[in-house]
């Protein structure tokens, strides 16, 4: 059983008299261990099938499974709880809170779940390790440059070990030699640890050592591809 | 620290000088309502003295004395006994009490041309009793020292035309006594009140014995003298308790009790304080509330991703709460402190100038005894911490109910 089942998905926004079909019925299957680009340009409906899959957002349609619960239709409570307990997310702005430090952040997600404050530091301490970031954990935000704050938001994600760790264009703000290094990381990750990452982009150069690529246009899945390199 | 609660601190500083004027309102309001219930709590003071100097902190008296017709109605006869049992049940309950006897003879006062009707008052003047009763007085002459002496206040003796060294007849028909004596001028009192001061016609009590009811008292008072302030006075009520069994056919009454209106007045000093205070929490929570709602709007997009992290509703409501509580909190203790130095300062007495001569002409001490109640204090500290509370309610709740994508796209 696949680990994410999407189908039919479809997500309208509404602004006024104007109607903006982002998702026109996308169906899509990630299993356990994947490393998963969504791919497409600006448009076609990338982050609102992140947001999706991530309980971040109701669909009008359509249905997202997820390790065999339906998570379209959860209440706000049920909702946060899911996102808490077995997603990770990493967005596009880093989105770090600018008053912790970057282990704190990296420990953000755990002091939500009430892990005792030795246990969280710690497995903050390593996913920031993991990460390339140590030496940095006493740093703010700020004191950052935008390729270490998105190592810290992706660390802030891995430390809760999440089933899975959705990422909305997370080098969209980033050089491409960072951008590079980011998914170089992140694919590491996946490999050594197993961690399910699906990351959305529409940068066609960070894409050469991705396993899976899903193609977005309109709203719809365009089709896949599995790069030879990788 | 909790996580949470480091970042509810550390957001506080994010608008430094905003927060830090919130908190100073909050601790001014705190400091004002200290000293306002110090200064109460002086108020409250004074009249305690006022009442327990006139009339001591307990008294007995005869069943009925209120209403009583004609002044045999209101005499213990038994006066030595009732003293002695009186003596010994105050000693066990008061460090150094005196009991003082006293008689109220209604009379006709005359000097050599003018005359007056004012009861002539006798009692016991040990000297603690005598210097509370002339504290913040003026006596020309000297007081009471031999038989057949009288002192009165300075209008009776200008109404009656005397002067010190006259001789002041007075007569009180109708008692068991001789009805009538001549008494020289000792002493004129000047005293603040003049209500009080032209009805003073002060003797010993053997001097009102002998005119109206020997052998026999209208009261007997107990002076604690050591109690000063009211919330020292925890005996009185206990020792009205021991002497009411030890004299049943008497009537035992605590200083409130003798004086009901005054209690009534007391009773409504610390109701209208905390009303008074309450207001100074609303205007500061109103302060509070737009510090708070102005942090919630300019981090909307923050409070989208926190919810998106997995934070729940409660939560967030919880995070923004953290941070009201503790921006009134370190108003509160600041405010405290200030107000705790304040009332420690002038806890041994604070004269206000100009307000002297007001508060002596009602009798009132016009030295403030400024004291709070740890109770007073608390709920100085525990309004604060409810004005954040509430003040938080209505942005924590806003930012509680964020829908993550939403706020993550938000534009200031």
């Amino acid at each position: 059983m696949a680990l994410y089942s999407v189908r039919d998905l479809r997500k309208t926004y509404r602004l006024g008299d104007v109607q903006t079909h982002a998702l026109r019925g996308v169906d899509l299957d990630i299993e356990r261990g994947e490393f998963t680009a969504i791919a497409g340009p600006s448009g076609s409906g990338k982050s609102t099938l992140l947001h999706l899959m991530g309980a971040l957002d109701h669909p009008d349609g359509g249905e997202v499974v997820l390790a065999g619960d339906r998570i379209d239709r959860l209440g706000r409570r049920q909702a946060a709880r899911l996102r808490l307990a077995h997603l990770g997310f990493v967005f596009q702005a880093y989105n770090l809170i600018p008053v912790l430090s970057a282990l704190e952040n990296a420990a953000f997600v755990l002091e939500l779940r009430g892990v005792a404050r030795k246990e969280r530091e710690e497995r903050a301490r390593n996913a920031l390790d993991a990460l390339g970031m140590s030496g940095f954990e006493d740093r703010m935000p700020n004191q950052l440059s935008g390729g270490q704050q998105q190592r810290v938001a992706v660390a802030r994600a891995l430390a809760a070990d999440p089933d899975i760790i959705l990422a909305d264009e997370p080098t969209a703000n980033l050089d491409s030699t960072t951008g590079h290094q980011l998914i170089e990381l992140m694919r590491e990750l996946n490999e050594e640890r197993g961690v399910t990452f699906v990351f959305s982009t529409h940068d066609q150069r960070l894409l050469d050592h991705v396993r899976r690529i899903v193609r977005l246009e309109d709203g719809r899945v365009a089709g896949e591809d599995a790069p030879a390199a990788a | 620290m909790r996580l949470v609660t480091a970042l509810a601190w550390r957001n506080l500083w994010r608008q430094r000088r905003r927060s830090l004027v919130t908190a100073g309102a909050v601790a001014l309001v705190v400091l004002f309502s200290v000293m306002y219930f110090g200064l109460g709590g002086a108020m409250e003071n004074s009249m305690y003295q006022r009442l327990t100097e006139t009339g001591g902190h307990v008294q007995v008296r005869t069943p009925g004395w209120r209403d009583a017709a004609s002044l045999d109605d209101t005499l213990i006869d038994d006066a030595a006994e009732v003293r002695a049992t009186v003596q010994r049940i105050a000693s066990e309950r008061l460090a150094a009490p005196e009991v003082v006897g006293v008689l109220d003879v209604p009379a006709l006062l005359s000097g050599d041309v003018r005359s007056r009707a004012v009861p002539v008052h006798g009692q016991d003047w040990p000297t603690a009793v005598r210097e509370r009763r002339l504290g913040g007085s003026e006596l020309e002459g000297r007081f009471l020292e031999n038989p057949g002496e009288i002192v009165l206040g300075a209008s009776l003796a200008r109404a009656l035309d005397v002067g010190l060294g006259d001789d002041v007849f007075v007569y009180a028909p109708g008692g068991r006594g001789f009805g009538a004596a001549a008494y020289a001028l000792v002493g004129i009192a000047d005293l603040a009140d003049p209500s009080a001061e032209i009805a003073t016609a002060w003797t010993t009590l053997e001097e009102a014995q002998a005119l109206a009811a020997p052998d026999a008292v209208q009261r007997f008072e107990i002076h604690g003298t050591s109690l000063v302030r009211i919330e020292d006075d925890t005996v009185a009520a206990a020792l009205a308790a021991a002497l009411s069994e030890a004299l049943p056919e008497l009537e035992s009454l605590t200083w409130l009790e003798v004086e009901p209106s005054m209690s009534v007045l007391l009773d409504s000093l610390d109701p209208m304080m905390y009303v008074v205070s309450v207001m100074f929490f609303v205007l500061a929570g109103l302060l509070v509330l737009n510090t708070v709602y102005l942090s919630v709007m300019e981090r909307i997009r923050e409070f989208g991703v926190i919810h998106a992290l997995g934070a729940g509703d409660r939560r967030v409501l919880g995070m923004i709460a953290t941070e009201s509580v503790l921006l009134c909190l370190m108003g509160a203790v600041v405010g405290t402190a200030g107000g705790l130095v304040f009332v420690a300062a002038y806890r041994d007495g604070l004269v206000v100038p100009g307000l002297e001569a007001y508060y002596a002409s009602f009798g009132l001490d016009p030295v403030f005894y400024v004291s709070v109640e740890p109770a007073q204090v608390a709920f100085a500290i525990l309004f604060a911490v409810v004005t954040a509370l509430a003040a938080a309610l209505w942005p924590a709740w806003l930012a509680s109910r964020l829908e993550p994508v939403e706020a993550m796209r938000f534009q200031a």
